[in-house]
């Protein structure tokens, strides 16, 4: 990854994460948390920022910080750490608006070249799961380290 | 000796572990979004793939 990343901390099962944003709007603490869902081995990776007055976590709030580029690739380092301990886990990752997806898309799409050697990169469309490509609005999207291959 | 910079484009980034964190263990802290998850897999699943 040749973008600027925040430092990261994370528990150390590397399953709650923690970096700061600085920005315009000054130093905001943010979690990733990856957290298994109903189906052993699938994890969802969400993003949110902490109010460190209340300890409440909200993924809905715009930051508008002026640092999104440096947050996406931050997160992207937190899937390579996270698939790193657990290279067998699904990793899926929606956003909490329409607005927020769609920046995900950006991201990924931004980072495909340098992540698609090591991930298996998929977006959904319609409730199916399809090999990620560029310039496709998907509503949400799973990635898995590089150890399968896609049957289609 | 690693530099900064070298250290800042390994795609696997160097990770702190801070004991504070711990706190947030076993919480869901985004439950819409697990919620929503576990609705896309009952729905479609995983991808199909064939392990090489």
């Amino acid at each position: 990854m040749k973008q600027p990343k925040y430092p990261l901390n994370a528990e150390q099962d590397l399953m709650i994460f923690k970096f700061v944003s600085e920005g315009t709007k000054g130093l905001i603490p943010k979690l990733i948390e990856f957290t298994e869902t109903n189906l052993n081995g699938f994890y969802n990776l969400s993003l949110g920022d902490v109010d460190e007055k209340t300890g409440k976590i909200n993924d809905k709030v715009v930051t508008n910080n002026n640092d999104t580029e440096k947050v996406l690739a931050t997160v992207v380092g937190a899937v390579y750490a996270f698939t790193d301990k657990y290279p067998d886990a699904w990793v899926y990752a929606t956003g909490s608006t329409e607005s927020r997806t769609r920046l995900y898309r950006i991201g990924i799409t931004k980072y495909l070249d340098e992540v698609k050697g090591d991930f298996n990169i998929f977006g959904e469309i319609n409730d199916n799961w399809f090999p990620f490509e560029k310039g496709i609005k998907y509503e949400g999207f799973v990635v898995q380290r590089k150890i399968t291959k896609f049957v289609p | 000796m690693t530099t900064i910079a070298e250290l800042n484009k390994r795609k696997t980034p160097i990770v702190k572990i801070d004991k504070s964190l711990e706190k947030y263990k076993g919480k869901v802290l985004f439950p819409e979004k697990l919620a929503k998850a576990n609705e896309v897999l009952k729905k479609i699943g995983l991808p199909k793939i064939e392990k090489k």
